[in-house]
């Protein structure tokens, strides 16, 4: 894809924003008014932007009724962040040490192979009902593992295949021992792909950890808000939870690309 | 130090007979050229040398030493560079004293040298992708020479450059080479390059890659590039190199 940059590519940007929240709003009304409505969807039953506005800016932080309360979206996003952080971290502390092992020895490679096709092909929702009865707690960190560590690991494997021969050749002429060379020369090679792998894993991660909180049942987490305010008929509420899940997956990806411009600028 | 022998060198890949009983020898501080057409073997004779792959048949020694595995006490300057990316300009010269277990200091000392020495002073910092081509090769030599090899071994290493960077990077190796005395041998497409730097120039020819002739360029240096002398061994390795062209191209006919 390619982007206009600077001021004119932010203006369109808002724009953009913009017009999509008015056709919204405009649709809802319309359909609330039966002078238009797309057949076989209820328009009028969606909050509009401005119902998900002032439900999002409600629902923000605990609030108190008498002896109960209900946690913030804070609290929620805080508690989903967590749990993707913390499977993140794991999946990327086994991810990377196995597609660097897979990616560069053959023998390794055959041996992970089919294990790794097989169960990457297993999406990570579909490991919910198991997570559910063999983990006491942090089942939904799971998932998360699950989700990130795949593209992690093949990323990996792509990154440490692709390494320069040459730059290998130049590295053992150097005097370098073949664990050198992994060091040095392989690691360093695939470190783009690495970051890709993570920065495409915390996203498979995100939307896992939400799909995770509607099943497991914890009191906190995104997915859990948005399936209760279903329930309970908030739905200015779950469609506000919706967006911040949508804003929050997008920063991340973003935070991560800043991040590897910022420490991979050798990169042509 | 640095005398390096071929004898009757053979090498196959898989059924296509790549060199085929070659021999010559780099003299201690020699500058030897090696010509010839394209896919001739001229990458694989370096190698070889390198102990990047092993011969079929033949011995190759470096001051009577069989070579066998990688041999460090060979520099090799790669055409494309081959820098590492992720390295600025002082830490790819200091890779090979790096893996070799040096300190901090004695890093440092030896990046500075060659850093001086070829003229990148000012530019320790920069990554391989902020510099030109010529700069760059400026760091593939230094990085070479870095390791403290017998045998600099050079594959086409100005071919990528412009026709005046190229002049001026011939200038400079010839400057570096005196500075620091060791032999090299140096891969080159060109006829012109191979007379102005060479001691000797050895003309391969191809299918099977074998030497055909090796000329004596005994001529001091600096040399003039269209000085006469230089002009009369030119032609005749451009004869030699012609007739291969010939064969070779006949071939494919
Ligand atoms: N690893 C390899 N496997 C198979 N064939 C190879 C291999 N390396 C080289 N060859 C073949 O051996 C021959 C000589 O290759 P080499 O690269 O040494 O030629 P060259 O003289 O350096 O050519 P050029 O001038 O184009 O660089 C070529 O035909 C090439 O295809
Ligand atoms: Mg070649």
């Amino acid at each position: 894809m390619k982007f206009e940059t600077g001021k004119r590519g932010l203006l369109i940007n808002i724009l953009s924003l913009i017009v999509f929240t008015l056709v919204w709003q405009i649709l809802v009304i319309l359909a609330r008014n039966d002078i238009f409505n797309i057949p076989f969807i209820r328009l009028r039953d969606i909050p509009t932007p401005v119902e998900t506005w002032y439900a999002l800016v409600g629902s923000m932080f605990t609030r108190i009724y008498g002896p109960s309360f209900t946690y913030g979206i804070i609290n929620h996003v805080y508690a989903s962040l967590v749990r993707v952080i913390e499977g993140g971290i794991i999946a990327f502390i086994i991810g990377v040490p196995v597609g660097i092992g897979v990616g560069y020895s053959k023998f390794l490679g055959n041996l992970f192979n089919p294990i790794i096709e097989i169960i990457r092909n297993m999406p990570p929702m579909a490991w919910i009902p198991l997570s559910i009865f063999i983990f006491v707690s942090g089942g939904s960190i799971f998932i998360v593992f699950i989700g990130v560590v795949f593209p992690i690991i093949l990323n990996t494997i792509q990154g440490v295949r692709s390494t320069d021969t040459r730059l290998i050749d130049a590295a053992k002429t150097l005097g370098a021992s073949e664990s050198m060379i992994v060091k040095k020369v392989v690691i360093p090679s695939a470190l783009p792909s690495i970051m890709t792998g993570l920065r495409i894993g915390l996203g498979v991660g995100w939307m896992a950890i939400v799909a995770a909180e509607m099943v497991i049942k914890s009191p906190v987490g995104l997915g859990y808000f948005i399936w209760n305010m279903g329930d309970l008929g908030r739905y200015s509420e779950m469609v506000a939870g919706m967006i911040v899940i949508g804003v929050i997956g997008y920063i991340m990806n973003i935070s991560i690309l800043l991040l590897q411009r910022r420490f991979i600028n050798w990169v042509d | 130090m640095g005398r390096l022998v071929l004898s009757s060198v053979s090498k196959k890949f898989n059924n296509f007979q790549a060199l085929l009983d070659v021999n010559f020898e780099v003299e201690d501080g020699e500058f030897v050229c090696l010509l010839g057409p394209s896919g001739c073997g001229k990458t694989t004779v370096l190698r070889l040398v390198a102990g990047l792959v092993a011969p079929d048949d033949g011995i190759i020694s470096l001051d009577g030493k069989k070579i066998n595995g990688v041999n460090k006490e060979c520099g090799f300057v790669f055409q494309e560079y081959a820098l590492f990316p992720w390295r600025t300009v002082k830490e790819n010269i200091e890779f090979g004293p790096q893996v070799k277990g040096m300190t901090k200091t004695e890093c440092e000392s030896i990046s500075k040298h060659y850093i001086d020495l070829v003229g990148l002073s000012g530019f320790e910092n920069h990554y391989p992708n902020e510099l030109s081509g010529g700069m760059k090769q400026r760091v593939g030599i230094a990085r070479a020479y870095a390791n403290n090899p017998k045998l600099l071994l050079m594959d086409e290493p100005f071919g990528a450059l412009d026709a005046q960077t190229r002049n001026l990077m011939q200038g400079e190796l010839l400057r570096i080479w005196e500075t620091e005395h060791i032999s090299v041998l140096f891969v080159t497409h060109s006829v012109d390059e191979a007379v102005y730097l060479g001691d000797r120039v050895v003309v391969m020819s191809a299918r099977p890659g074998k030497v055909k002739d090796i000329f004596d360029v005994k001529l001091t240096r600096p040399r003039i590039r269209t000085g006469p002398e230089a002009n009369i061994i030119r032609d005749s390795v451009l004869k030699s190199l012609s007739t291969q062209i010939k064969l070779a191209s006949h071939e494919y006919i």
